[in-house]
């Protein structure tokens, strides 16, 4: 870009520069913060005296963490789930997606709205669980992945990116005699990339951050995954509530039992936050610009 | 195996026509959506009866209408109803209109020339999307709280106000800062989106332009933006389907009784009148209540994006 | 480019043929059971035939757990030992709050092998409506497997019998089983009585108080007296919490608990309605000058004392325990509340919260009930063996179940000297509820995290242990009562001439006990229209309750009671309250008899 900038170009650059520093701090700032609670000095987070740099460093809370009991197993499930989901939505979205630009499939508009209008559908969860029961995907890996396949959202997307392609591309091949799969495999995959690797990142950490189908389907403790053992954590007050409010045997409560401190707490949300924010840079090269021109050109 | 993989040259004995070769070809993705979206709407039937959990519905009592009604039985209960709803419609509002934010965002980031800068900013501004609306409540708590906020103490050592001041209790200007936040949570993840529509315009446009002497801003504003147009138009009419189901996490954590008049959005109070936790069907009487609009919205709004864009979206 | 394509289009196939298949067997109504992990934990079927029983896992379906998982350490050691079982455990309040939890297994029809309900409500009703739950007087379970349970809680079992079971069937057994004693059950505190530093109200000179308004001037001189906490921040009487409140402001319910009145009235839930514990009177919480108004009125005040925590409508419990902890308050309302403050250093120097009365008092206390609580222990219909489920339940209603259930076995935390129980050094070390390890021959892991975690009781731990003449519960053992107090429990004993606040309450007459009833019926239950109008009017309640207190002025504060108690009545706050009264005065007749 050896290119002559104007007065107005560069003062634009200086002022979104600077915008976009000071969003990204402003991004940042929370999770740091969440990070030196877990570091510092517990009573001292625990008071509110820790605000801009950990004091008293530590890292007992994490080796506290890591000791808990199936957390292991539960992050594989978590790895497991988020790997075979991903890759199973994305083809499953992006095939039917391409498949729906195709005019000439029989009552196409009717399907592709019978896939969309479900986006808004809610049927609850007890009909829901009794659907899922009956498939037999109670206490089973594939309640994970087998919802997941058709996204109405993702779909809506590679049909759009499709259709915002040159047609010329695919004619051509098509002329060659090359049969839908192989078309989709070997012309349409490569061009849409981007949008694969945008729904790839949606799906991965729809997969990873998803907790309420373990909840309902899951009761052997071999299919938690890390979320969940989140969710539980910040659901222990719940129980103290209730029991208030049933009015009975309060006396007895031991509150450092029911209660896991603040700083554990905080130290499994950045334990299971972590993972995923890895995976996004990966991503990320994917949406460098031009990369998908040159790669077809080439 | 199956004539997915089939080798081409026998292509020509299918009877089959392509009309429905193209349709079998969706159809396994088909029934996956018949049975895991579909199946599950015969619970609608419990909006009809007075249905209890562990009992089969036809022995419960038969109600027809009931659930439907019985939250603006009453003049209270209609002026809470309208509360409620002005609520819903002013958040969902500021929620439509600032849905082009994101699209702005891409833009503006792509002309980001510093590559490393670039992908910094784009990956931490995504880093408020992982952390959930209880932990931004916490977070917000310890920022804005009276007695260790750092908010208050700043204020307050700058001499901008006498004394502390309890910011997440004030009702004031509630829906703009609700929509503040949720702007702050999804901003970077939104624009992914868009960034990912931007890198597939054609750069051969871009040199095209160049060659004719266009600047920066005339580059932006002829070719990124509508090139974008397309993916923000789904996405806007998507949400225009979601205009009364504004989510329940955000609000829940930050509602508290000063600012509940104006922050108690419809899925808000069907929660918090407590209704879902113990009558099923009122619960499933909303929800397909709820999923009826949502449709008829989202046919409303592609009705108009023929009218007004010249295509239909869905 | 050309071996990314292919093993793209490697994926692409298997993904499709992947999906294909799955989607040809969830079309299918009865798919075979696929090769992935769904075993039910409850039927391993492992073959190997072994002269002992063979090892069993019980799911074990528990309102009340504050865990979720496989039980560990000790007390699944002690299990294993004696039953050759495990427990699996699945919580409600962990997973999905509320009845979701619930809703969903009653849907699928399999409640677990034991199930443990927070209360004798319409879950409990439900369930045993459905054919969810197993009757132990079938196939002679309960004489076989329940001979404990028919020997030291037999009125519990009749009570079942009687209200649940339709004068034939037993479905379940209820908590904290007590002997027929009159006064109060619990151990050395209430659940509401009014703490306070007792060091700065001894500074003080202990100035009399004589209703809960006296407290407000005191509390103001102990806030002058202590500007700051520990960390610099500054105090307050009260610090407050909106997420636990239920039908109304819970911080505001309390002062009624201290006057002795109650939301329920040990049988029905209520709503709105405050009942005395002994006698028969009722308050509507609206009504002019019942104790959730005087409660209200006296928030505002302090409000404008400035010893209310500005921060009280918008924070959490966690964050009031953290204020606790640091020494920002100087008023409980709970005896358990405080224990963040009192930390056994602070109370050796003499410092931390013991109960201040006011003259008026009269603490609310649950008398001893030999049928037992409303925590009932049942067991799933589907349960594959009931007769070992019922083994461990028999066992846990046995003195010897009942101590290891919550102190391990002898010789771990506890030891017999002379025929008392003394703890260990061990147990000095644990106890109440530290990470202290365990031995392997106990089972391993810490002490804390092995506890019994379904979190239901059997008997009442204040009850004699008839082995060794002791109550069950450690604190009130002879040994443990001989130790030498701390420096803040010797001022307090002192002052007061007592050594407990249950003492004290007790001596001075200034308590008031519900006793248990006898009902031969379940209660009668809100119609669904009326729930839905009370969840409404609550929602309304809790609203302009916080409004209230933190009303600008006099004025305002009148202005803002006036709506709250016009939009109340306007959703239909008086049918629920005439309905709650009629459902009491059949308790109160009841009570006369008992």
């Amino acid at each position: 870009m050896k290119q002559h900038y104007s007065m107005g170009d560069r003062i634009f650059s200086i002022c979104n520069y600077t915008m976009f520093g000071i969003f990204t701090l402003l991004c940042v700032f929370p999770f740091y913060y969440l990070f030196i609670q877990t570091i510092s000095d517990n009573s001292l987070s625990a008071s509110g005296q820790v605000t801009w740099y950990p004091k008293g460093i530590h890292f007992s809370n994490y080796v506290e963490v890591l000791k808990v009991k199936g957390l292991s197993n539960a992050a594989l499930v978590s790895v497991a789930r988020t790997v075979i989901g991903t890759i199973g939505t994305v083809i499953g979205s992006a095939f039917l997606g391409y498949l729906f630009t195709k005019r000439k499939m029989a009552g196409r508009v009717f399907w592709y709205r019978f896939v969309i209008i479900t986006m808004y559908f809610n049927a609850g969860i007890i009909p829901w669980f009794i659907i899922m029961m009956n498939l037999n995907l109670t206490n089973n890996f594939w309640a994970y992945i087998l919802p997941a396949i058709v996204s109405p959202f993702n779909v809506i997307l590679v049909k759009t990116f499709v259709e915002s392609l040159p047609e010329a591309l695919e004619e051509s091949a098509e002329m060659d005699g090359a049969g839908t799969i192989v078309l989709f495999s070997r012309i349409v995959f490569p061009l849409i990339v981007p949008i694969v690797a945008t729904i790839a990142i949606f799906s991965a950490v729809s997969q990873w951050n998803s907790f309420m189908d373990t909840v309902f389907l899951m009761t052997n403790d071999k299919l938690y995954t890390l979320q969940f053992v989140l969710y539980k954590y910040l659901n222990e007050s719940n129980s103290l509530a209730a029991i208030i409010r049933s009015g009975q045997g309060m006396e007895n409560i031991d509150l450092s039992r029911v209660q896991t401190s603040t700083s554990i707490r905080t130290t499994v949300a950045m334990i299971v936050v972590t993972p995923i924010l890895l995976v996004y840079p990966f991503f990320q090269r994917y949406f460098v610009k031009g990369i998908m021109i040159g790669a077809v050109k080439g | 195996m199956n004539p997915v993989v089939e080798p081409k040259r026998k292509r020509v004995s299918f009877t089959i026509s392509t009309r429905y070769r193209l349709l079998l070809y969706a159809a396994p993705f088909l029934i996956l959506v018949l049975v895991f979206s579909y199946f599950p709407l015969y619970g609608w039937t419990y909006a009809f009866f007075n249905y209890r959990v562990g009992f089969p519905l036809f022995d419960t009592e038969f109600v027809g209408f009931k659930w439907f009604t019985s939250i603006i039985s009453n003049e209270f209960q209609v002026r809470e109803i309208v509360r409620v709803m002005k609520n819903t419609f002013g958040i969902s509002t500021l929620g439509l209109i600032t849905s082009i934010f994101p699209v702005i965002f891409a833009i503006l980031l792509v002309e980001i020339r510093t590559n490393w800068y670039k992908r910094v900013v784009q990956t931490l501004t995504t880093l408020p999307n992982f952390i959930s609306w209880v932990l931004v409540y916490a977070i917000a708590f310890m920022l804005f709280s009276v007695d260790s906020g750092i908010i208050n103490k700043l204020m307050i050592s700058l001499g901008l106000q006498s004394g502390p001041v309890n910011y997440l209790a004030s009702p004031d200007h509630i829906w703009i800062k609700m929509t503040l936040w949720s702007i702050w949570k999804t901003l970077g993840w939104s624009a992914i989106l868009y960034i990912a529509a931007i890198t597939s315009i054609d750069q051969e446009l871009y040199d095209a332009a160049k060659v004719d002497g266009a600047g920066r801003f005339r580059l932006m504003w002829h070719i990124t933006l509508p090139g974008v147009m397309s993916t923000f138009f789904v996405l806007l009419l998507l949400s225009i389907a979601n205009f009364i189901n504004n989510g329940l996490e955000q609000y829940f954590v930050f509602q508290n009784s000063l600012n509940k008049d104006s922050i108690e959005v419809l899925d808000l109070y069907v929660y918090n009148t407590g209704l879902v936790g113990y009558n099923f069907s009122f619960a499933t009487a909303v929800s397909m209540l709820k999923s009826l609009v949502s449709v008829f919205l989202l046919f409303v709004a592609n009705q108009l994006s023929k009218w007004v864009r010249g295509e239909s979206i869905i | 480019m050309k071996k990314v394509k292919k093993s793209l289009l490697a994926l692409l196939i298997f993904a499709l043929i992947g999906s294909m298949l799955a989607a040809c067997s969830s079309g299918n109504n009865d798919p075979k059971p696929s090769a992935s992990p769904n075993s039910t934990t409850s039927d391993p079927e492992t073959g190997t035939e072994e002269p002992a029983r063979e090892e069993i896992t019980i799911d074990v379906f528990s309102m009340l757990s504050n865990f979720s998982g496989e039980q560990t350490g000790w007390f699944a050691h002690a299990l294993k030992e004696k039953f050759n079982v495990k427990l699996n455990i699945i919580s409600s309040n962990l997973e999905g709050g509320g009845d979701i939890k619930f809703q969903s297994m009653m849907a699928g029809g399999d409640l677990g092998d034991l199930v443990v309900f927070g209360d004798t409500d319409s879950k409990y009703l439900d369930a045993i409506a459905a054919g969810m739950l197993l009757d132990w007087t079938k196939d002679g379970l309960l004489d076989n497997y329940g001979k404990n349970m028919l020997q030291n809680a037999p009125k519990a079992l009749e009570k079942n019998k009687a209200q649940f079971g339709g004068g034939t069937s037993i479905y379940g057994i209820g908590n904290d089983v007590g002997p027929e004693t009159e006064g109060p059950s619990e151990a050395k505190e209430l659940n509401y009585h009014p703490n306070l530093r007792w060091d700065l109200y001894e500074q003080l000179g202990r100035p009399e108080i004589n209703t809960m308004e006296d407290y407000l001037p005191v509390l103001k001189q102990m806030q002058e007296l202590q500007p700051e906490s520990d960390s610099g921040k500054p105090t307050y009487a009260f610090s407050m919490w909106a997420d636990w409140d239920g039908n109304l402001m819970m911080n505001t319910k309390a002062w009624a608990g201290m006057h002795g009145y109650e939301e329920g009235d040990g049988f029905n839930p209520g709503g709105f309605t405050l009942v005395s514990a002994d006698t028969e009177d009722v308050q509507g919480i609206l009504d002019e000058d019942s104790y959730y108004m005087r409660g209200l009125r006296l928030y505002f005040d302090a409000n404008q004392m400035g010893l209310v925590d500005p921060d009280s409508i918008t924070q959490n419990f966690d964050e009031a325990v953290n204020k606790m902890r640091d020494g920002q308050l100087l008023f409980s309302w709970f005896s358990w509340f405080d224990d963040a403050y009192n930390t056994p250093e602070r109370m050796a120097e003499g410092k931390g919260f013991h109960l201040v009365p006011f003259n008026e008092a009269r603490s609310f206390s649950n008398g001893f009930n030999p049928y037992g609580g409303g925590r009932v222990w049942a067991i799933g219909s589907k349960a594959e063996h009931p007769e070992r489920v019922m083994e461990v339940i028999d066992w846990l209603y046995s003195p010897e179940g009942n101590m290891v259930a919550n102190y391990g076995p002898e010789g771990m935390m506890w030891e017999l000297k002379d025929g008392k129980p003394v703890l260990t050094a061990l147990g000095e070390e644990a106890f109440p509820s530290n990470k202290t390890p365990i031995p392997a021959e106990f089972g391993g892991g810490v002490w804390d995290d092995g506890r019994n975690q379904i979190n239901n009781t059997t008997f009442k731990n204040t009850m004699i242990n008839p082995d060794n003449g002791d109550p069950y519960d450690y604190t009130l053992w002879t040994s443990t009562l001989a130790k030498a107090p701390t420096k803040l429990e010797e001022n307090w004993r002192a002052a007061m001439d007592a050594n407990t606040p249950v003492e004290w309450f007790t001596k001075n007459n200034k308590i008031a006990v519900q006793k248990a009833i006898y009902t031969g019926q379940p209660y009668v239950e809100m119609s669904d229209d009326m729930k839905q109008k009370q969840g409404q009017v609550a929602s309304v309640i809790k609203e302009y309750s916080w409004k209230l207190i933190y009303a600008n002025d006099e004025a305002h504060f009148n202005q803002l009671k006036e709506e709250m108690i016009s939009k109340a009545k306007g959703l239909g706050y008086d049918e629920i309250v005439e309905f709650n009264k009629e459902q009491h005065k059949v308790v109160f007749e009841l009570r006369k008899n008992s």
